[in-house]
């Protein structure tokens, strides 16, 4: 495993081990990421990489697309935009670590390349586990393949748009339709471009002229800024400058590795409906599609609705029946007595207040015991009600009948959910 | 199983190369040993041609067909793929000059030459799938890369693989995990599931998720789609939540001992990823608001990480974490990497031990997942009807040239019922499935009386244990068995006294010891078992209480008894027809041990007379690192020298039906286990040859066989017997119906004949498993697989899981294990 290899890799001598994992690394901070330095790198032994091992002139940390990622997430906590649209998304890294951000009810996703897209888009499906216990948001998430010097209704009424590293790969004459797309047609609240600051190319070895082959041009900071006040004043927007990645000391007058303009819409939300009607023609190709599991969606609400109301009844039924009262009992006293437990202290405070004791207090207060009739268990309503899951669910008494209405057994007159016990005979053979 | 179980079973090594092929995301095996697949097939089947000369099947099974029993259509769950015969697979060697390191790059540059490729392709980064051929043996392709460096690419034709090749079925398996993601279905483990539709078992906090096991196989005549039904079972609540609700159950002074016996060992799946981890350990003594080192170096507390990286805030910063190691991809060599995983975003999968000894959980479970063959027909049906009808997936199938055809029926044959054969009576069972009642009142075939016997109980189940023995002379007469009375022994209501009891009293002379439980203590039991199976060998029988409170049950469970005793003092209780004169029929199972993980129980046994009904019975304990063909070896003489002694000639046959045979060992028995039996006959005498029959059993595969009867479908018949087209080409194998499902879908036991210089008929082969299906004494009716194979079994169940030693070979002669 200790062979260095050296490979030519888009015109960078590049002295590595035959380490995946670093081999990964490399190619994705030339190809996606614009690095561009000169890594001497000494055969390693430790697989795990030490970002420390690359000597380089310049480096950043942590790396500067994550600094460019991080400050867009931070963004979305400050603001909670609930529709977010990510230009040029490449391979869904931003979108994927979005998705994760609750306050987001719509990710959207746009990128020329599709086969990029289509690489890893697989992230931002729905994980199983979200089926297990549905989410209160909602969330949908949507990668269309196209142009930004297309319109497409598909990305009207968005609160963000972000354009991480986007314009500098557009030709002259998708960069002239730009501005009417985004801040003219699009409209979002807020709009986010970064593109490299080329007045710090000289601090970065290597760079002959753009930091990466697909780059059409790279502005200094004036030239950004100037099409990008441009661009706001024209469309009614405010910006800001900022960036990202400061050079070494005595180099501070470059600026930033990376430059940001942050566009905030001044005028309030409208006229989208009108907008929408006039470009009725989809330009963009839908890739991909993923609704998550909500418990905004009836069938997911009325799911787990039906799984709380038949666990509480059948808690209920076993404490009527007496197995579980005794049951119960030996654990109180067992607490009283025995505890001693200290590092998982979180049992002491759910058992002091389990639900059960909660919904027996309640109940009480409303006279809604159940009982038993024959070899049927009635529990009412108003008693499942007072379970206080199935309550946080429901929320109303009407929603709760409504929900639970053909699907969970009830009294004749509705009031009452029913159990039957059954006197199981255990058969065990020796 | 799964295709690639299959493939490997078959003995050939998973293709690095065809894994990747369809598959552009997976991961490559480094030593991208290609081609070498075929080489290893053709070596295992000469080897098997060379070893089973005379047992092949181009002279049994396709010779001679086989026509005893009364036809049955049956339907299955098999689906043909709708191939041209002349279908084929290109498989092209792709380089690139200059060299490029990107797959990406090489993807993106090889795939701009669509008009060439056309849409049907499958590239890894080298090695290239076509459907069509292209017009030369090497084409050579020029591309320009954005930055304007020229790239010559050369496809090279490396291979034109059949339908039946094993790397075009690897090829198909893969294409078929696409299709099934596109319905949305998510891969767990081997199978394909869909949690969108989830079956809600809420008294228990389970979640099944409905959904496949599907893989290609190359069957008889054709590369067919088998595809059966699956549930996944998860608990609908987090770890945290599931050990709170333990720690109210249990008591708090074994909570921790209790929580990990619980939970290591199960798979848990995460709120944040795609992945599953197995619990090895918990961590007490870590909590979420420590830290850890991220990769980069810098610390960081699980509570901030979670937040940061998913937005998730821990509600218990005191919860204890989960410990999981990481398997090492590359070798073993390097240290594997343990993670932490908190209990709070962590699901459990599967089922805990307490949950499967949870009898009204397990019957709930069992309600929703045994599906009979109607409901089963239904789900696959769905399955085929969304292959065709959404889109997307369609396609993925039509781009290849393949299409989901119908669902194969085929004719399997009911071969005649046997008739059971008592002492003076013949018994002609009404349902094979049980004849308990058809042989009331019949003598059995013949037992010693039971005069010396000792009968232990606690104090408060002195009655208990009179009524029991007279419940027992009164079954005991009707049968021909003669019990005295017992001398009962009173004693202290613990494990202990049990124990003491029996070491003080039991001596040579006595035949049998019975002792009433009160509970169903574990470590009681074992410790008598042990003691009665090693340092005093004496048949023992071990009853519970409760059983014996059963009011209106007493008659049957005394008959139950009395038959286990029967057996246990070596008796024989039925008999069936066998028309082979000297035969022994050997069953070999294979057991991990319960206490001990390293080693595995063997267990072996063989009948010693002709009308197979007395056995010997042989069990080995050894390191799992070492061939099992070494003991029986050690087994196989005993079991010879048995035969001599009692029969006074060596058994003109030897059947061995062998079970516990794992997915991938097939290849172990067939080439060194099968030697090793044989060389034990042959080092015997000169002039000894028997007929050799070799069979491995196997109680799980992947065929299911419907039969329609009054428009809807049913389980075929018991002794329904499939030996075309869901069999495998390679091999002189069956399949045969040999139990009554009275719940759900029966699930055919699958045989393989991997050695045969006997001659028999494939029929009479069949026929004669179907007998010894019958004479398992524990159960009086049919059974799953020959009752040697269950004997096999229970001895290595009762050694694996209570006494942990080889039992001493004085109780051989006796089924003293059931």
């Amino acid at each position: 495993m200790k062979t260095g290899s050296h490979l030519n890799l888009l015109n960078y001598e590049v002295s590595i081990t035959e380490n995946n994992k670093l081999i990964e690394f490399v190619v994705k901070m030339f190809q996606k990421h614009n690095l561009f330095l000169i890594f001497s790198v000494d055969c390693m032994m430790d697989t795990n990489l030490q970002k420390d091992d690359l000597t380089g002139t310049i480096k950043f940390i942590p790396p500067l697309y994550k600094q460019r990622y991080q400050f867009i997430k931070d963004l979305v906590i400050k603001y909670k935009p609930k529709k977010v649209a990510d230009l040029g998304c490449a391979d869904c890294t931003l979108l994927w670590m979005l998705k994760f951000c609750k306050c987001i009810e719509v990710l959207a996703g746009l990128d020329i390349r599709e086969n990029v897209m289509k690489e890893k888009m697989h992230r931002l499906s729905p994980l199983p586990a979200d089926y297990l216990q549905p989410s209160e948001r909602s969330l949908t998430v949507t990668l269309h393949h196209g142009s930004v010097a297309h319109k497409d209704p598909c990305m009207l009424g968005f609160d963000l748009v972000t354009c991480i590293e986007l314009i500098e790969h557009l030709e002259a004459a998708e960069l002239e339709k730009f501005p009417e797309v985004v801040f003219g047609f699009m409209a979002p609240a807020m709009v986010v471009i970064s593109t490299p600051n080329s007045e710090f190319n000289p601090l970065l070895p290597g760079v002959t002229l753009f930091r990466h082959s697909d780059h059409k041009f790279e502005w200094d900071r004036a030239q950004f800024q100037s099409w990008a006040v441009a661009a706001a004043t024209s469309y009614d927007y405010t910006v800001e400058f900022t960036g990202l990645g400061t050079s070494p000391p005595g180099t501070e007058d470059v600026g930033f590795c990376t430059q940001i303009g942050v566009f905030v819409r001044k005028y309030p939300k409208n006229g989208e409906t009108v907008n929408s009607e006039k470009h009725t023609e989809h330009a963009y190709k839908t890739v991909f599609k993923a609704v998550y599991p909500s418990l905004k969606d009836e069938k997911y609400l009325q799911n787990a609705v039906v799984s709380e109301v038949l666990f509480g009844a059948d808690i209920i039924k076993r404490r009527l029946l007496g197995n579980f009262k005794s049951e119960w009992k030996d654990h109180r006293d067992g607490l009283e007595t025995k505890f001693k437990f200290q590092p998982f202290k979180y049992f002491m405070r759910r058992s002091k207040n389990l639900p059960l004791a909660e919904t027996e207090k309640l109940a009480a207060d409303r006279s809604t015991e159940p009982f038993i009739d024959g070899n049927t268990v009635y529990i009412p309503l108003a008693k499942i009600f007072s379970i206080p899951k199935v309550n946080q669910l429901c929320g109303t008494f009407e929603k709760l009948s409504k929900l639970i209405a053909g699907k969970v057994a009830l009294s004749n007159d509705g009031s009452a959910v029913i159990v039957t016990i059954e006197y199981e005979n255990e058969e065990q053979e020796n | 199983m799964t295709g690639r179980a299959r493939v490997r079973a078959r003995g050939q090594a998973l293709s690095g190369a065809a894994g990747s092929a369809g598959q552009p995301g997976s991961p490559r095996r480094p030593d991208g040993s290609r081609g070498d697949e075929p080489m290893a097939v053709r070596t295992l089947q000469s080897e098997k041609e060379a070893s089973t000369s005379c047992g092949h099947r181009e002279t049994t099974k396709l010779t001679q067909r086989c026509f005893s029993g009364i036809p049955v259509k049956v339907i299955t769950n098999l689906y043909s793929l709708g191939l041209p015969r002349e279908w084929q697979l290109y498989q092209y060697h792709v380089t690139f000059n200059p060299e490029l390191e990107s797959r990406r790059l090489r993807l993106a540059l090889l795939y701009s030459h669509t008009e060439l490729l056309g849409k049907a392709k499958a590239f890894d980064g080298a090695i290239l799938f076509l459907s069509q051929k292209l017009e030369n043996q090497v084409t050579e392709l020029t591309s320009v890369t954005k930055r304007g460096e020229t790239v010559n690419i050369t496809i090279t034709l490396t291979n034109q693989l059949a339908s039946s090749s094993p790397v075009c079925i690897q090829f198909f398996n893969i294409i078929f995990k696409k299709v099934l993601k596109k319905l949305s279905m998510y891969q767990v483990g081997r199978n394909f599931y869909s949690p969108s539709d989830p079956v809600e078992i809420p008294q228990h906090k389970l979640t099944l998720w409905p959904g496949f096991a599907v893989s290609i196989t190359q069957f008889e005549n054709r590369v067919m789609l088998s595809a059966d039904v699956s549930h996944k079972v998860l608990r609908s609540e987090t770890v945290l939540e599931f050990m709170t609700s333990l720690y109210t159950r249990t008591d708090s002074a074994c909570f921790i001992q209790t929580c990990e016996k619980e939970l290591v060992g199960l798979i848990v799946l995460t709120r944040y990823n795609n992945k599953t981890y197995r619990i090895d350990d918990i961590d007490w003594c870590v909590k979420p608001t420590d830290t850890f080192p991220k990769r980069d170096g810098t610390e960081i507390s699980y509570v901030d990480y979670y937040n940061q990286q998913y937005d998730i805030v821990l509600t218990d910063l005191n919860q204890p974490m989960l410990v999981s190691r990481l398997k090492s991809k590359q070798n073993s060599t390097v240290e594997p990497r343990v993670v932490h995983l908190i209990p709070e975003l962590c699901y459990l999968t599967g089922l805990t031990s307490r949950a499967i000894s949870d009898f009204r959980l397990m019957k709930d479970l069992a309600q929703e997942m045994h599906l009979n063959p109607e409901q089963r027909q239904q789900r696959l049906s769905r399955l085929v009807d969304n292959i065709q009808r959404i889109k997307e997936a369609r396609l993925e199938l039509e781009m290849w040239g393949l299409q989901l055809g119908c669902q194969v029926s085929l004719t399997g044959r009911v071969v005649p019922t046997e008739k059971i054969l008592m002492q003076e009576q013949i018994c002609l069972p009404m349902s094979a499935g049980d004849w308990s009642k058809d042989m009331r009142n019949m003598k059995i075939i013949g037992v010693q009386p039971l005069d010396n016997w000792l009968m232990l109980c606690s104090n408060r189940n002195g009655e208990l244990a009179e009524n029991l023995l007279n419940c027992l002379k009164r079954v005991g007469g009707p049968m021909g068995f003669h019990i005295e009375y017992p001398r009962i022994l009173q004693v202290q209501e613990s494990p202990m006294a049990f124990l003491r009891a029996v070491q003080q009293h039991v001596n040579p002379e006595v035949q049998l010891v019975m002792c009433i439980l009160s509970s169903n203590q574990k470590d009681c039991y074992d410790s008598i078992k042990k003691f009665l199976s090693l340092d005093r060998p004496v048949p023992s029988q071990c009853v519970l209480a409760r059983t014996l409170n059963k009011q209106g049950m007493m008659m049957s469970v005394a008959t139950k008894i009395a038959m286990q005793i029967i057996c246990k003092l070596g008796g024989e209780l039925w008999a069936v027809e066998i028309p082979l004169k000297s035969l022994m029929v050997i069953g070999i199972d294979v057991n991990k041990d319960a206490l001990n993980k390293g080693s595995s129980v063997v267990g072996f046994v063989a009948s010693t007379n002709s009308k197979i009904t007395r056995w010997f019975s042989r069990c080995i304990l050894q390191n799992t690192g070492t061939d099992i063909a070494d003991c029986l070896k050690v087994c196989m003489k005993g079991a010879i020298s048995k035969w001599q002694k009692y029969n006074c000639e060596l058994p003109a046959r030897i059947i061995v039906y062998r079970d516990g045979v794992a997915d991938g060992q097939l290849k172990m028995v067939v080439d060194y286990e099968v030697p090793q039996l044989l060389s034990v006959l042959i080092e015997l005498t000169t002039n000894y040859s028997p007929k050799v029959s070799v069979i491995v059993v196997r109680k799980r595969c992947i065929p299911r066989f419907f039969a329609e009867a009054n428009r809807s479908l049913q389980n075929p018949p018991v002794g329904t017997i499939v030996d075309t087209e869901a069999t495998r080409p390679e091999w002189y194998d069956f399949y045969l119906i040999s139990q009554l499902a009275r719940q759900g879908t029966v699930n055919p036991t699958y045989y393989n004949v991997v050695y045969d210089n006997s001659g028999l008929k494939p029929d009479h082969m069949q026929r004669l498993t179907y007998k010894m299906c019958h004479l398992y004494y524990n159960w009086p009716g049919l059974i799953r697989v020959p009752a040697p194979c269950q004997y096999a079994h229970k001895l290595t169940f009762l050694v694996g899981q209570s006494i942990h030693r080889e039992p001493s070979l004085e109780l051989a002669d006796k089924l003293f294990y059931l």
